[in-house]
């Protein structure tokens, strides 16, 4: 039978000690979509991920309900990891093996071996751009192709899940644009992808819903445009060079103008450009940027500016 | 992406391979380093100490010390690559390269994964114990064809330290913490064990202390079957080897899942 949604968790708790990572977090992943997960490090996002596929077990109490594809990881994780692929955030390849030998001996894993191997792995190693790369050992790779390798090996069982813990953090700006481009592709083949990035950029490319999570808990949910259009002002106006505040501190009374001040910038939020560009005219060209809200100004808004070093 | 996976997930003996097959094939992939190793320590050992050594000790009984001695080393092989193997290679996949991590990432579950460990390192000792017969036989010090039982004796005793040292690993947060291990039992129980001189040359409680250690029944065992002196006190050895490997082995298998699963 299918089940309505790929993925559906509801009131999932998860304590390290007496450190909440998870706290009562409910969202579920309809199928052949992208869900994001976002939020700043130690949110719970991969501890969440790590729930999904039977890595972590979320807290008996208060009683949590995860289904993947009609199995609880947590009670049939080979089921569930029989049907979806992992993409790590740390890359685990066996360094002292080549491209082809790391992917057949995951092969095995999945019950795969003979001509089916053969074929699943030749057709990944195409697909990933590493046909030259096929007999080099894995430490000889860089970042990139390490990356793409990784993710070759979470398909090779042809999954209906993909899990990608930061798929692109730490990767050059072409690299992540040819990965998110595959990740389209395989979107439109009909695979179900529950990603994590603190990149909004990548959030904002490949997701079709989001949630923004903050220390374990849901602050935002809703699809990228919308929250663009719906939960942040349109413009922003980021002041660089702090002296300059009291020269404009008294244009900030304004109801449409919203400020935020960081350590060293100020930074003000309007749905009005005009509004903006007056303030601007009073500043040196250098003091300032003018530009569209992003979601990355959304993430910060839901999430505050404090770092969070606890994790 | 051509294969289907509606079918269920691979049966339990071929996820254990699986498991086991990894392990294999890393370490076959550095034939040279890995496998020449077992072949030479033996010799050295042997010169070192069975020749140069044994001309000042007597044999015991009708055994002369240089076989005596060499019918243990087999044993203390096995031991030792297991024990290497379920430490710092164990520990370096858990914490290190995130070998582990990657496996439970596939259909492979926590007990699949420990055990085909245990396996592996089994064959190990199987394969080291094998390594030293074959450097021995030619020079008469491991008599035939008593001696062939020498490889299962190893595969056993990689079981046995095998269990041991994954329950030592689940306790170890930094790597380090191994030498008090290796310096601190196994190689004190290398003299306490009957491998370099017979326990009844030990005063009577140390003698007990030797039976406790784990390291002793192997060595008997695999002693007394290479001679074909079978007593009715080699049951009391196999007893405590199936004993040792089923508590350490499941121990090991209860504290090592908590690491692995958060």
């Amino acid at each position: 039978m299918q089940q309505p949604c790929a993925i559906s968790v509801q009131n999932v708790h998860k304590s390290y000690g007496k450190t909440k990572a998870v706290n009562g977090l409910s969202f579920s992943v309809k199928h052949a979509g992208c869900f994001g997960l976002l939020g700043p490090n130690g949110a719970g996002k991969t501890t969440m991920m790590k729930m999904v596929y039977g890595k972590a077990e979320r807290d008996a109490k208060p009683e949590g309900v995860i289904n993947v594809l009609g199995f609880d990881p947590q009670h049939n994780p080979l089921n569930v990891r029989h049907l979806l692929g992992v993409v790590p955030q740390d890359d685990n390849l066996d360094v002292g093996l080549n491209v082809y030998q790391n992917l057949s001996l995951f092969a095995k894993f999945y019950g795969l071996s003979g001509s089916a191997a053969k074929t699943a792995i030749e057709h990944l190693i195409e697909m990933m751009e590493l046909t030259d790369k096929r007999y080099s050992k894995t430490r000889e790779l860089s970042g990139g192709m390490k990356r793409r390798l990784i993710i070759a090996r979470a398909l090779l069982n042809n999954p209906k899940i993909l899990i990608l813990d930061e798929p692109t953090t730490g990767l050059d700006p072409q690299v992540r644009h040819m990965i998110w481009d595959k990740l389209r592709l395989m979107k439109k083949d009909g695979i179900t992808m529950l990603l994590t990035t603190h990149y909004m950029e990548e959030a904002f490319q490949l997701c079709d819903d989001l949630i923004i999570m903050h220390k374990g808990e849901k602050v935002i949910e809703g699809q990228p445009r919308e929250l663009l259009e719906q939960s942040i002002e349109k413009y922003v106006l980021d002041i660089v060079n702090k002296e300059r505040m009291d020269k404009i501190k008294d244009c900030l009374n304004s109801p449409s103008l919203r400020a935020d001040i960081s350590r060293e910038t100020l930074h003000i939020y309007s749905n009005h450009i005009v509004e903006l560009n007056e303030i601007a005219s009073q500043l040196e060209p250098g003091d300032y940027f003018l530009r569209a809200a992003n979601l990355e100004d959304l993430f910060i808004k839901a999430t505050g500016r404090a770092l969070d070093d606890s994790g | 992406m051509t294969q289907d996976n509606s079918s269920p997930y691979p049966p339990l003996s071929h996820r254990i391979y699986a498991v086991w097959y990894r392990h294999m094939r890393v370490y076959s992939s550095n034939l040279l380093s890995n496998g020449l190793p077992p072949f030479l320590e033996p010799l050295i050992f042997l010169a070192g100490i069975g020749l140069g050594l044994g001309k000042y000790v007597p044999g015991f009984g009708n055994v002369p010390y240089v076989v005596f001695l060499a019918m243990g080393l087999p044993i203390t092989t096995a031991m030792m690559t297991a024990a290497f193997e379920c430490s710092f290679g164990t520990f370096i996949n858990l914490e290190f390269n995130k070998v582990y991590d990657g496996m439970l990432a596939a259909p492979i579950s926590v007990n699949n994964l420990i055990i085909g460990e245990m396996l592996w390192a089994a064959t190990k000792g199987f394969f080291f114990a094998f390594a030293v017969l074959v450097v021995t036989v030619p020079f008469g010090v491991i008599p035939l064809p008593g001696g062939l039982v020498m490889p299962f004796i190893g595969f056993i005793t990689g079981l046995m330290f095998a269990s041991l040292s994954l329950l030592v690993t689940s306790y170890v947060k930094t790597i380090s913490f191994f030498n008090f291990y290796f310096t601190g039992f196994l190689s004190p129980m290398f003299f306490l064990s009957g491998v370099v001189f017979p326990l009844a040359e030990l005063p009577e409680v140390l003698r007990y202390v030797a039976e406790a250690l784990p390291l002793t029944h192997p060595v008997r065992l695999g002693r007394s079957l290479c001679l074909g002196q079978l007593r009715l006190e080699l049951l009391f050895d196999v007893l405590y080897i199936a004993a040792f490997i089923a508590l350490a082995g499941y121990l090991a298998l209860k504290r090592l899942r908590r690491r692995l699963i958060d």
